[in-house]
């Protein structure tokens, strides 16, 4: 309850006090963060500085590795993801994710996008085919597909299949999309696809994304925060911190003098 | 750069030798053999004491024995392999992969006495069809599984988080994803398992085979002859006469053999192209 009066509305998803650890090693050190609904949050810094590990805390996809420990919470929409009760099949619909490869299942075009609508229950055929036009016309894919939705995925060109992921994961409608570096593996156009489909995206979800592509971070998102050695040195408007980084660290990460 | 050349002068001779070899000894058994097909080759009993006649019952009884070893071997073969993959890491996985490794290092024969005196004498099948599927289902269960561990192995990381992510559950996950992702190299295990098994005489002598038999297997629980057993009986029981029969058998069963491993070869070559 008293979590009701902390989050304002415009916060979805809170990370308190959080720390992680793979095995002996802290990779998450005391993160607090306010993610804000309908925004483009991008998580920024230097290679193993944590961001992947911080976002894929967010989805639990690191419960599989048996050496992962944590402390703190992350708070969604007021339930704290890590309570033993959370039912973790629907939260996972609530909050999907995108990988950097993209990875299409060994099924068709259309198997593809349905995947998680099946596994969510969903039989009504007519349904379904709805959904799966809707998705891929939300991923801009559709006009490239709609004739050949029975073939197989792996036909894909790698940047059609990155937004196949991408319409994959908004068909089971959820509320906010964590895409981990989904453009690392493309070409300059396939990137810029992907970013005006985000940009278009974000008006119904909200959308936190990891790259360590920094003018793309710039282009893009509405808030930055930028992590160093498992810590969150600074965060904020991003338009203020590429202006005015108040920490030497961040001033010296968007010149190019780390990374 | 000379040292690299004579080095690969030196392999690719090996490889040569080794493949010549291989070769030279199909066609030697399949050319040696071929001359006596015949339509009453594949479709009469052996007559006379093997001298004249055909092989029909052998044929008969090697693809019910290997129907039977693979119906039985498959099942219990890939789940042990999605345990050992998907569930395995742990002490119980690890014994159980220490003890599926060991038993393919077992020679057959020793699987035939054991098959002998587990299914043929303590379980009462007696010298059947049904008691020598389950000594080869022994025998084939370390190929299958570890084939489809590594199968399932295979399949990366980032495919099984993919659909976690989206809110499957581990058995959706396995069922739904991996094991369509890994399907054809776990087909392709079998297969060569198949080609195996159909190739295996000692335990198959002990457990299931008879020399001669006037009928054909009516149940799970008859006797049957085949191939590889009755190359072995002829050639080593009968006179110069029955040679004959000896070779054709062999020479159609490495055909058989052959071409299980050719589609095995093939589905693999069209994986590898993906």
């Amino acid at each position: 309850m008293q979590n009701d009066v902390i989050i304002k509305n415009d916060v979805i998803i809170r990370v308190n006090n959080f720390n992680a650890w793979y095995g002996e090693k802290q990779v998450l050190k005391n993160i607090n963060i306010d993610f804000k609904r309908n925004k483009i949050s991008a998580i920024i810094g230097p290679s193993g500085c944590g961001k992947s590990t911080l976002l894929r805390s967010i989805n639990r996809i690191n419960d599989e590795i048996t050496s992962y420990k944590i402390s703190g919470e992350i708070i969604f929409e007021n339930e704290n993801i890590y309570d033993k009760e959370l039912d973790l099949t629907i939260y996972r619909k609530r909050v999907g994710m995108v990988f950097q490869k993209p990875v299409p299942f060994p099924m068709s075009v259309y198997e593809n996008v349905a995947f998680g609508l099946r596994i969510h229950g969903m039989k009504n055929k007519i349904k379904i085919d709805n959904i799966v036009e809707k998705s891929l016309k939300q991923a801009a894919l559709w006009d490239e597909v709609k004739d050949e939705l029975h073939k197989s995925a792996y036909e894909l060109s790698g940047g059609q299949q990155q937004r196949l992921v991408i319409a994959r994961a908004i068909a089971v409608d959820p509320e906010v999309i964590l895409l981990d570096e989904p453009t690392s593996a493309l070409d300059p156009i396939a990137t810029q696809r992907i970013e005006r489909l985000l940009e278009e995206l974000v008006e119904n979800y909200t959308i936190i994304i990891v790259t360590h592509n920094l003018p793309q971070a710039i282009r893009i998102s509405d808030y930055i925060y930028f992590m160093y050695q498992g810590e969150l040195i600074e965060s904020g408007l991003t338009s203020e911190i590429i202006k005015s980084p108040k920490n030497q660290l961040t001033e010296d990460y968007l010149n190019g003098r780390i990374g | 750069m000379k040292k690299d050349k004579i080095i690969s002068f030196i392999f690719r001779i090996i490889s040569y030798i080794i493949f010549f070899t291989i070769v030279f000894i199909f066609a030697f058994v399949i050319f040696d053999g071929i001359k006596y097909f015949s339509i009453d080759f594949f479709t009469q009993f052996p007559k006379n004491m093997m001298t004249e006649g055909g092989i029909l019952p052998a044929i008969i009884g090697t693809i019910y024995l290997l129907t039977t070893t693979l119906i039985i071997s498959i099942p219990f073969g890939v789940l042990t392999g999605i345990f050992l993959s998907e569930y395995g890491n742990n002490k119980i996985g690890r014994l159980l992969d220490t003890a599926i490794t060991s038993l393919s290092g077992v020679p057959s024969i020793v699987y035939g006495l054991f098959g002998l005196a587990l299914f043929s004498i303590a379980l009462r099948l007696r010298t059947s069809l049904f008691s020598g599927a389950l000594t080869l289902s022994v025998m084939a269960l370390p190929i299958i599984s570890s084939a489809t561990r590594e199968a399932l192995s295979s399949v990366p990381d980032t495919m099984r988080e993919s659909a976690y992510a989206l809110g499957a559950k581990k058995t959706e996950v396995i069922y739904n994803v991996l094991i369509p992702a890994a399907r054809t190299r776990i087909i392709t295990a079998i297969l060569i398992g198949a080609g195996r098994v159909m190739g295996e005489t000692a335990p198959v002598l002990l457990t299931a085979a008879v020399f001669y038999s006037t009928h054909m297997p009516k149940s799970i629980k008859d006797p049957i002859m085949t191939l590889s057993t009755h190359i072995y009986n002829v050639a080593m029981a009968y006179g110069k006469d029955a040679q004959w029969m000896a070779k054709g058998t062999s020479s159609f069963l490495m055909l058989l053999i052959l071409i299980i491993y050719l589609i095995a070869f093939r589905i693999r070559r069209k994986l590898n192209a993906k």
